[in-house]
C-alpha cells in the first residue's frame, strides 16, 4: 500500500493511481505539521528524551552533511538505538505521509543526506555495535553507524581487514557506505561497497523489515541488495550490514612517486595497467593539491613535483616484489624524479594522509573550493586533464586535482572565493564544465560520491528519460508513496502507477483458450 | 545589552542554495527581538568559523561524540551553534549546554585538515557564556567552590593525605557545601593506591645551580595541583633540568598560571593571573619558562591573546609567551647530555591532551623515553581521545567522565605494559581511579620522574606498584 | 484485452523483426512448447518485437544458445521465444581501459577470445560449455574463480536492456567505478530473463595471469575439507580458487588454484602445500572435471545449489550425504568451498520422493548456515514436485519490482523464485 496518498484509481491506459504531489528536492517548512507531530510522538514513546530533537538550535546543527553549502533545516530529528525503533518511526512516516532522510555520520559530498524542511531525520550515529566478527566465514555484521575503520579495527587482531576505505573512513558509517556505494583509493583492486556487502537488513519505507541476502552468496530471487547498495537511502534504510572481511597481505609496499608533469605520472599509471599489473591503489596529485596537503598535514612529499603518484601493492610477497620491479622500472622510463618506499607504518601512514587529508585541505589555500567527482576511461586521462587545464586557464579558476588514476576516477577541486562578485558562479560553471567532459569522454558524472541533491540536475545529460524511468521503477517498486530520501538521484519523480500488491489477472492468452493450441 | 550588528536572521532557510548566511549581506528585516548569543566583545570569529566545511573528521576524535552519538555535542556541531548565535539565535539553556559539554580537549585541532582554530572559538565562546548566562544554583556553587580551591596551593594541601578530602576543614565554606569533595575524594583517593606513597614534600630552592657547564637558564613553574599533590615532579624536574646543565630558577612570588579560568571562560580571573605569572618570571631573566603539567604550558603559551586587549602588558605576554617550553619539549631542544641508567620496563605514554593536542608535543617525549636503555615504549589505542579529565570538566561531569576514563584505562590495559607515563596531573588522577576501578595494577608517573630514576639510576621500583 | 490467434501474432512480430519463424519442437523452454521464434538483430529490433508481443498479450522466453533454458521452473507459457543468436557481436575490446562492450547473444568463447588477444580475460568460469553473454547473466552462473574475483555481479559494468513494454533503458556506463542511479545491472543479473531483455552489455577484465598451479590434496571426512579450506583461506597465498569435490564413492579432493606471477607462484605453491599437508600435489593442468557441474554428465540428474557460510561446509556436506545414503540416492558434490557455493547431483535413477527428501533435509542445513539450497536443473517430474526455489525472505518485494518492470507478466512468467 502507498499509504500516503489516495488508494482511488482512476482510468488510464498505462498509469492509474492518483500521482503524487509534486515534491521539489527539500519540501517547505510547515508543511506536514501534523504528520511530524504525530511521528514525533512515536519516536517519544520509544526511546530516551535525548534521541529526539525538536529544538530549533538544536535542529540546526543537521541542517547539512559533508556537501555544507545546501542546507535545510529537517522538521524533526530522532536518534534511534535500536531496529525496532527505527523501522516503527519508519512506519510512522509511511502511516502520515511524512518524508524522512536517513543520515549516518554526515560525511557524504553530494548532499545525500540533506534533510527536508517538511521530513524527519533519522540518524544512525548511537547504532554503532559491531555485532560480530566471525573470522571462520570472513564476515562481520554491524550496525549502520558503526564507523568504517572501526570494522578494520576490529577485523585486524584476526588477520582481516574491511576493504572499502573512502578518504573519510575515520569516520563515515557503514550504513553511508552502503547508501552511496562508497569506494576509497583500494577500490581499484578490491571493489567497491557493493562488492563487499553482502547482507542487510532493510527497513522499507513501509517500515517493515526485510532480509536481503546473508552471509552466503548468491541469495535465490533478484539481487536487491545489489541494487539498494548505491541507492542513496531511496530504497529504504539499513539496519544492519554483513560485510565480507579481506585477509591481511603478507606485505603492502607503499611508494610516493615524484614526477615533473601529470602527464608523465599518467603515462607511468598506463603503463602500469597495461603490463598487467593491478596495485591495490594507484592515486594522483597535481602541484596545486600537493601545496594544500603539505600545508594541512606537512606530508613532505617530493618538492617540485608536478605530479606524485601513491601506489600501494599488496599481496604475497613474492608477487609484490616483482610488481614492485616493474612499476619501479615504468614511472623511471615515465619521467619519475623521486620515488620513495616506505619503510615502516609510520611512512606509511604519512604517505597516505597526504591524499587522504587534500580534499579538506584545500580550504587551507581557498577560501571556497568545489569537490568534483567524476569517472573517464583511464585512457582518456591525459586529454581530460589537459582539457581542464585549459577550462582553468580560460576562465581563471584555479583547480587542483587529486584522483584515482587507476581507475579514472577524478576529483578535480574547484577552487574560489565567495566573497567575490561572480566568483561562484565562474567555478560552478567550470565544475560543471569538467562534468561535461567525463560524459563526453564516456565517463560517469560521479565515481563515488553520488548523485545526493548536488547532482540530480546533471543526471539527464548521462541518461535518457526512459533510462530514468527504468531506474525509478526500482524505486516505484520500493518506495510508492516517494517517501524515502525523496527529492535526491532523480530530478524528477516518477508517478508510481500501480500500488503493490494488486494481482493481475490471468494470462490473456489463456483466458482466451489460446494457450491449448499452442 | 547591545545588539550585536552581525547578528542577522535568515530564517527559514528552505532555499538551500541560500547557504552561506555568514558571507555576506546587509542586516535584514526583522531583526530578532530576542537578544542573540554574542555581544561585540570577541565573539567568535565568523572568519575562522567559515574554515570549516563540514566535513566531519572531528567527529570519532570528540569525545562527547564518542560518548553521545549527536551533532550538538561535537566540534562542527558547536561550530554551527556559534554560527547560529552569530545569526542572531539567543544564547539559550540548550546552547549553553552543548558548549559547556565540550571537554576542550582539542582532538579536533588535530584531526581538522582544514585548519579550523577550534581552540580559539570555543575559548571565545565560552567567555560569551560566562558573560551572558545564568547558571542554575547548584552548578554556579559548583563552580565558585572549585575557583574558590584549586588554585590556591594552601587550600589543596588541605586535601592531600589518605581520606582527608572528606574532614578538609581548612576550607572555605563554599568548597565544603558545594558537594566538590564528594566528588574528589574516590579520585584522590584512587590516585593515592596507584601513584608512589606521597612523599614528604621537597622544599624546592629559589636557584637550582647546573651540574657541569652551565647550557641554560631556565625558569620553572611549579603549578597548583602538580605542586600539592605530585610534588616529586617538581623535584625531578628541577634535578633533570640541572643535570642536563640548567640554572634553574624558582620564583617564589609564582601563583597559578590560569589555566581553569582559560578553558572556563572565566576571563578576568584569567587575566591576572597570566598578569601575576608574567610578573613572578619577568625579572629572572631566564631563557625559558620551563613548565611540566601540559595544561599549564598550554595556557601559558596562549598569554599573547589573553592579555593582548592590555595596553600595559601585550608585548610582555608576546615575549613571555615566546619562552614558553614544555619540559619535554625543552629537553628535546637541548639535547641530553646527562648519562641514562637502564630502565628495564614497559611503558604507555599517554598523550595528554594539552600536550600532544594543544601544543603538538608528541614525538618529544617518546623519544626522552626511548632514550633510555631497555625503556619498551607501547602505543595506547585511541591514543586521540580524551581520558575524560580535561581540567575541572570531570568533576562538573562526573558519569560520562568516568565512561571516558573508564574507555582510556581498558585501552592502556590493553598495552600490557608495567607503567602509564604522561605529563599532566590531571590524567594522572582521572586515569587512576578507573584503573583502580577496573583492577589494573599499573604504575604511574610522569616523564621527567622516569628521566629522572634513569639518569640517578634509581631502580624501577621507585616509580610505582610492580608486578 | 485483446484476443489474437497464431496469424495475427505472428504477422504483427513479422512487422516488428525480420527474423519470425513458427517454433519446432527443439523451441521448447523447458518442455513447454513455444508457438514462435524472433530472431531479432539490434536492440531496436528487440524493442520492437516485445511492443509488438505487448500489443498481442504474448509471453515471451529469451534465450541466448538455449544451453540453460532448462534451469528454474518452467515457464507458465512461452508464446514467442526471443532468440538472440543473431546478436552475437563483440562490439568493443578498450585493451588500455580493461573493459570489453558485447551483444547479449555473443558467445562467451568468442568474448574471451577477443580479450585474450590482449592477454586480458573476462574472468568469468564458464560451467555450462557452448552459452551466451546474456544467458550467463541471466542465470548467474559462476566457476571456482570466483573466490578472487568475484560472479556477474562484481564484473558488469553497463548494461542496455529492453523492457516488457518495449523500452530501451540502459543502467551503468563504460567506466568501472560509476554511481550515478541505481545499479539495474546486478537487478537483472540471475533473474532468469523475468525482469527485462538484456541486449548488450559492458564489462572489466582482468589480466591474464603469467603462471597458474594446482595444488589438490584428497580428503576423507567433510571436518577434514573444511579444515583444509579454512587452512588455505585464512593463509596469505591469495587463492583464485578454493575447490570442494566429493565423488559418488565418497573419495574427496580439496583442490587450490594458484595465478599470477611465475616466481610469485612457485612461492605460493610451496606454502599452500605445506598448508595441505602430506600427499598434497601441485600441477600446471587442471585437475579433471574442475569447474564442470557435476551433473553435466549424467542425463536425468538433479542438479543442486547449495550456498552455506564457510563454517558450514562440514555440516552442508555432512547433511548432504545423510541425506542421499537414508534415501538411497547417488551423491555427488562439486563446487567452490572457498566461496561457499557447491553443485551436487543426484543420480538419474533417484525416485521423486527420494529427491524431495534430500533437497528439504539438505535446504534446511544450508539456511541454518545462512545460505540456500537451490534445484538448478533435473527432470520435469522432479521440479514440478519440488520446491525448485525454496523459501526467499523477500520475495513481497521482488514481487513488486516484477509488478513494475512487467506487469502483464508476459517475459518468462513462472520461471523465477515464488512463481515470477
Amino acid at each position: 500500500m502507498s499509504g500516503t496518498h489516495g488508494t482511488e484509481t482512476t482510468a488510464g491506459p498505462v498509469l492509474g493511481d492518483t500521482p503524487p504531489e509534486a515534491t521539489s528536492a527539500t519540501g517547505e517548512a510547515g508543511d506536514n505539521a501534523a504528520g511530524i507531530a504525530a511521528v514525533g510522538r512515536v519516536a517519544r514513546a520509544l526511546m530516551p528524551e535525548t534521541g529526539v530533537i525538536a529544538d530549533p538550535t538544536q535542529l540546526r546543527t543537521y541542517e547539512c552533511d559533508g556537501l555544507a553549502h545546501y542546507r535545510v533545516t529537517p522538521a524533526l530529528v530522532v536518534l534511534p538505538e535500536t531496529t525496532e525503533q527505527l523501522a516503527a518511526v519508519v512506519k510512522a512516516c509511511s502511516e502520515h505521509g511524512v518524508p524522512f532522510v536517513a543520515r549516518g555520520s554526515g560525511t557524504g559530498l553530494s548532499g545525500g543526506a540533506l534533510p527536508r524542511a517538511d521530513g524527519v531525520l533519522l540518524v544512525t550515529s548511537r547504532m554503532r555495535t559491531i555485532r560480530e566478527i566471525r573470522r571462520a566465514d570472513q564476515r562481520a555484521i554491524v550496525e549502520p553507524g558503526v564507523i568504517n575503520l572501526d570494522v578494520t579495527r576490529a577485523a585486524t587482531p584476526e588477520g582481516y581487514y574491511y576493504a572499502p576505505d573512502p578518504s573519510s573512513q575515520q569516520i563515515c558509517s557503514i550504513g553511508g557506505n552502503l547508501a552511496e556505494n562508497s569506494g576509497g583509493a583500494h577500490c581499484l583492486k578490491y571493489g567497491f561497497t557493493s562488492n563487499h556487502v553482502l547482507g542487510t537488513e532493510l527497513i522499507t519505507p513501509q517500515g517493515d523489515v526485510v532480509s536481503l541476502g546473508g552471509l552466503a552468496p548468491d541469495s535465490p530471487g533478484y539481487d536487491l541488495l545489489g541494487t539498494v547498495v548505491g541507492s542513496e537511502g531511496t530504497l529504504g534504510i539499513a539496519t544492519t550490514a554483513t560485510v565480507r572481511l579481506v585477509r591481511l597481505p603478507e606485505e603492502v609496499r607503499t611508494l610516493l612517486v615524484g614526477f615533473h608533469t601529470t602527464d608523465d605520472a599518467g603515462a607511468a599509471t598506463s603503463a602500469i595497467i597495461s603490463a598487467g599489473v593491478l596495485p591495490a591503489a594507484i592515486e594522483m596529485m597535481d602541484a596545486l593539491a600537493i601545496e594544500a596537503a603539505e600545508a594541512a598535514v606537512h606530508c613532505n612529499y617530493p618538492a617540485g613535483a608536478g605530479a606524485v603518484l601513491v601506489i600501494e601493492l599488496d599481496g604475497a610477497s613474492a608477487e609484490v616484489e616483482h610488481e614492485y620491479q616493474l612499476v619501479e622500472r615504468f614511472c623511471q622510463e615515465n619521467g619519475s624524479f623521486e620515488l620513495r618506499l616506505a619503510t615502516d607504518a609510520t611512512e606509511r601512514a604519512l604517505i597516505w594522509r597526504g591524499r587522504k587529508s587534500a580534499f579538506a585541505a584545500v580550504g587551507r589555500i581557498s577560501p571556497d573550493y568545489i569537490v568534483q567527482d567524476g569517472v573517464i576511461p583511464r585512457t582518456a586521462l591525459p586529454e581530460v586533464l589537459r582539457a581542464i587545464a585549459e577550462l582553468s586557464s580560460s576562465s581563471g579558476v584555479r583547480v587542483a586535482n587529486v584522483f584515482h588514476a587507476g581507475d579514472g576516477n577524478l576529483h578535480p577541486l574547484v577552487l574560489f572565493d565567495g566573497e567575490k562578485e561572480g566568483a561562484t558562479e565562474a567555478a560552478e560553471k567550470v565544475s560543471g564544465a569538467i562534468l561535461d567532459l567525463c560524459i563526453t569522454h564516456g565517463g560517469a558524472i560521479t565515481g563515488e560520491h553520488g548523485v545526493g541533491v548536488d547532482k540530480a540536475a546533471y543526471m539527464p545529460k548521462m541518461f535518457t528519460d526512459d533510462d530514468l524511468d527504468t531506474m525509478q521503477l526500482v524505486r516505484c517498486a520500493f518506495d510508492p508513496g516517494n517517501i524515502s530520501n525523496p527529492g535526491k538521484i532523480f530530478p524528477t519523480p516518477r508517478l508510481c502507477g500501480e500500488v503493490p500488491g494488486k494481482r493481475k489477472k490471468a494470462h490473456p492468452l489463456v483466458e482466451a483458450g489460446l494457450a491449448d493450441a499452442f | 545589552m547591545v545588539e550585536s550588528t552581525r547578528a542577522r536572521s535568515d530564517e527559514p532557510q528552505s532555499d538551500p542554495r541560500k547557504a552561506d548566511a555568514l558571507s555576506a549581506g546587509p542586516v535584514p528585516v526583522g531583526t530578532p527581538t530576542v537578544r542573540s548569543a554574542f555581544d561585540e566583545d570577541h565573539p567568535p570569529s565568523a572568519e575562522l568559523i567559515s574554515d570549516c566545511v563540514h566535513c566531519g573528521f572531528c567527529l570519532s576524535t570528540c569525545p562527547t561524540y564518542t560518548l553521545w552519538g549527536e551533532e550538538m555535542d561535537s566540534p562542527r556541531g558547536r561550530i554551527d551553534l556559534m554560527k547560529a548565535g552569530l545569526q542572531g539565535a539567543p544564547l539559550s539553556d540548550t546552547m549553553v549546554q552543548h558548549f559547556d559539554a565540550c571537554l576542550g580537549c582539542m582532538a579536533c585541532v588535530t584531526a581538522c585538515p582544514s585548519g579550523v582554530q577550534y581552540d580559539k572559538l570555543i575559548e571565545a565562546t565560552r567567555v560569551q557564556v560566562e558573560r551572558h548566562h545564568t547558571r542554575s544554583p547548584g552548578d554556579r556553587a559548583m563552580r565558585t567552590a572549585i575557583f574558590a580551591l584549586f588554585p590556591y596551593k594552601k587550600r589543596l594541601r588541605a586535601l592531600r593525605g589518605p581520606l582527608r578530602a572528606y574532614q578538609a576543614s581548612g576550607l572555605p565554606k563554599v568548597v565544603r557545601r558545594s558537594g566538590l569533595l564528594d566528588r574528589l575524594a574516590p579520585k584522590l583517593a584512587a590516585m593515592e593506591g596507584l601513584a608512589p606513597v606521597l612523599e614528604k614534600r621537597e622544599k624546592l630552592p629559589e636557584r637550582v645551580p647546573a651540574t657541569g657547564a652551565r647550557r641554560a637558564v631556565v625558569g620553572m613553574l611549579t603549578g597548583c595541583v602538580q605542586g600539592e599533590f605530585f610534588p616529586g615532579v617538581n623535584a625531578a624536574t628541577a634535578r633533570v633540568l640541572a643535570a642536563e646543565g640548567c640554572d634553574v630558577i624558582i620564583p617564589r612570588r609564582q601563583g597559578c598560571c590560569g589555566a581553569l579560568s582559560v578553558h572556563n571562560g572565566r576571563q578576568e580571573e584569567a587575566e591576572s593571573f597570566a598578569r601575576a605569572t608574567i610578573d613572578a618570571f619577568e625579572s629572572a631573566g631566564v631563557d625559558a619558562v620551563v613548565v611540566n603539567a601540559a595544561g599549564c604550558g598550554s595556557s601559558m603559551k596562549e598569554y599573547a591573546d589573553i592579555l593582548a586587549d592590555d595596553p600595559d602588558y601585550a608585548e610582555r605576554a608576546k615575549a613571555f609567551s615566546g619562552k614558553v617550553r614544555d619540559v619535554s619539549e625543552f629537553l628535546a631542544e637541548l639535547g641530553s647530555v646527562a648519562p641514562r641508567h637502564p630502565l628495564e620496563v614497559t611503558v604507555a605514554y599517554h598523550d595528554a591532551c594539552h600536550l600532544g593536542h594543544a601544543q603538538g608535543i608528541r614525538s618529544q617525549p617518546r623519544n626522552l623515553l626511548k632514550e633510555i636503555p631497555g625503556l619498551q615504549l607501547r602505543e595506547i589505542a585511541e591514543a586521540e581521545v580524551c581520558c575524560g579529565s580535561a581540567g575541572i570538566w570531570n568533576v562538573l561531569n562526573p558519569e560520562p567522565a568516568r565512561e571516558l576514563g573508564d574507555r582510556k584505562a581498558r585501552n592502556i590495559a590493553g598495552t600490557g605494559a608495567e607503567l602509564l607515563v604522561t605529563a599532566n596531573p590531571g590524567c594522572l588522577m582521572q586515569v587512576s581511579s578507573s584503573l583502580e576501578r577496573q583492577g589494573t595494577r599499573i604504575g604511574l608517573a610522569h616523564t621527567i620522574e622516569v628521566i629522572d630514576a634513569s639518569i640517578r639510576g634509581l631502580p624501577v621500583s621507585t616509580l610505582g606498584p610492580q608486578h | 484485452m485483446t484476443t489474437i490467434d497464431l496469424d495475427t501474432a505472428r504477422t504483427r512480430l513479422s512487422d516488428a523483426c525480420a527474423e519470425v519463424t513458427d517454433a519446432t519442437p527443439a523451441d521448447a523452454v523447458d518442455g513447454v512448447p513455444a508457438a514462435l521464434v524472433a530472431r531479432p538483430g539490434s536492440t531496436e529490433e528487440t524493442a520492437a518485437v516485445l511492443r509488438a508481443a505487448a500489443a498481442a498479450g504474448l509471453t515471451v522466453v529469451p534465450r541466448g544458445r538455449g544451453t540453460k533454458l532448462s534451469w528454474g521452473r518452467p515457464p507458465e507459457s512461452a508464446d514467442v521465444v526471443l532468440d538472440l543468436s543473431r546478436m552475437n557481436r563483440v562490439l568493443d575490446h578498450a585493451a588500455g581501459d580493461l573493459i570489453v562492450d558485447t551483444q547479449a547473444g555473443a558467445l562467451l568463447s568468442d568474448v574471451q577470445q577477443t580479450a585474450g588477444s590482449a592477454g586480458q580475460r573476462l574472468a568469468l568460469d564458464e560451467p555450462v560449455a557452448g552459452g551466451t553473454v546474456g544467458g550467463m547473466l541471466a542465470t548467474n552462473a559462476s566457476g571456482p574463480g570466483r573466490v578472487a574475483v568475484g560472479t556477474a555481479r562484481d564484473l558488469l559494468i553497463g548494461v542496455t536492456v529492453v523492457r516488457a513494454d518495449g523500452v530501451v533503458a540502459k543502467a551503468g556506463g563504460r567506466v568501472v567505478k560509476n554511481v550515478a542511479g541505481y545499479d539495474l545491472g546486478k537487478l537483472v543479473i540471475g533473474s532468469f530473463g523475468t525482469l527485462v531483455v538484456v541486449t548488450q552489455a559492458v564489462f572489466r577484465l582482468h589480466p591474464v595471469p603469467a603462471a597458474r598451479r594446482f595444488v589438490t590434496v584428497p580428503f576423507g571426512t567433510p571436518e577434514d575439507a573444511s579444515r583444509l579450506v579454512q587452512s588455505v583461506v585464512h593463509a596469505q597465498v591469495v587463492p583464485a580458487a578454493v575447490e570442494v569435490e566429493w565423488r559418488v564413492d565418497g573419495a574427496g579432493t580439496v583442490g587450490v588454484l594458484l595465478e599470477g606471477t611465475p616466481a610469485g607462484v612457485e612461492a605460493r605453491t610451496t606454502t599452500t602445500r605445506r598448508l595441505l599437508g602430506a600427499g598434497a600435489d601441485a600441477a600446471e593442468a587442471a585437475p579433471p572435471g574442475w569447474g564442470v557441474l557435476p551433473w553435466t554428465d549424467e542425463p536425468g540428474s538433479t542438479g543442486l545449489k547449495l550456498t552455506c557460510a564457510l563454517s558450514g561446509l562440514a555440516p552442508v556436506l555432512t547433511a548432504a550425504r545423510r541425506a542421499a545414503e537414508d534415501a538411497g540416492v547417488a551423491l555427488t558434490v562439486r563446487g567452490s568451498g572457498g566461496a561457499g557455493v557447491l553443485y551436487a547431483s543426484l543420480g538419474a535413477d533417484a525416485s521423486v520422493e527420494a529427491v524431495a527428501d534430500v533437497v528439504a533435509r539438505t535446504r534446511a542445513v544450508c539456511t541454518e548456515h545462512g545460505g540456500a539450497l537451490v534445484v538448478v536443473d533435473g527432470p520435469p517430474a522432479v521440479k514440478s514436485a519440488v520446491d525448485v526455489w525454496g523459501p526467499v525472505p523477500a520475495i513481497d518485494l521482488m514481487r513488486r519490482v516484477k509488478e513494475q518492470f512487467d506487469p502483464e507478466r508476459r517475459l518468462a512468467p513462472g520461471r523465477f523464485v515464488g512463481g515470477i
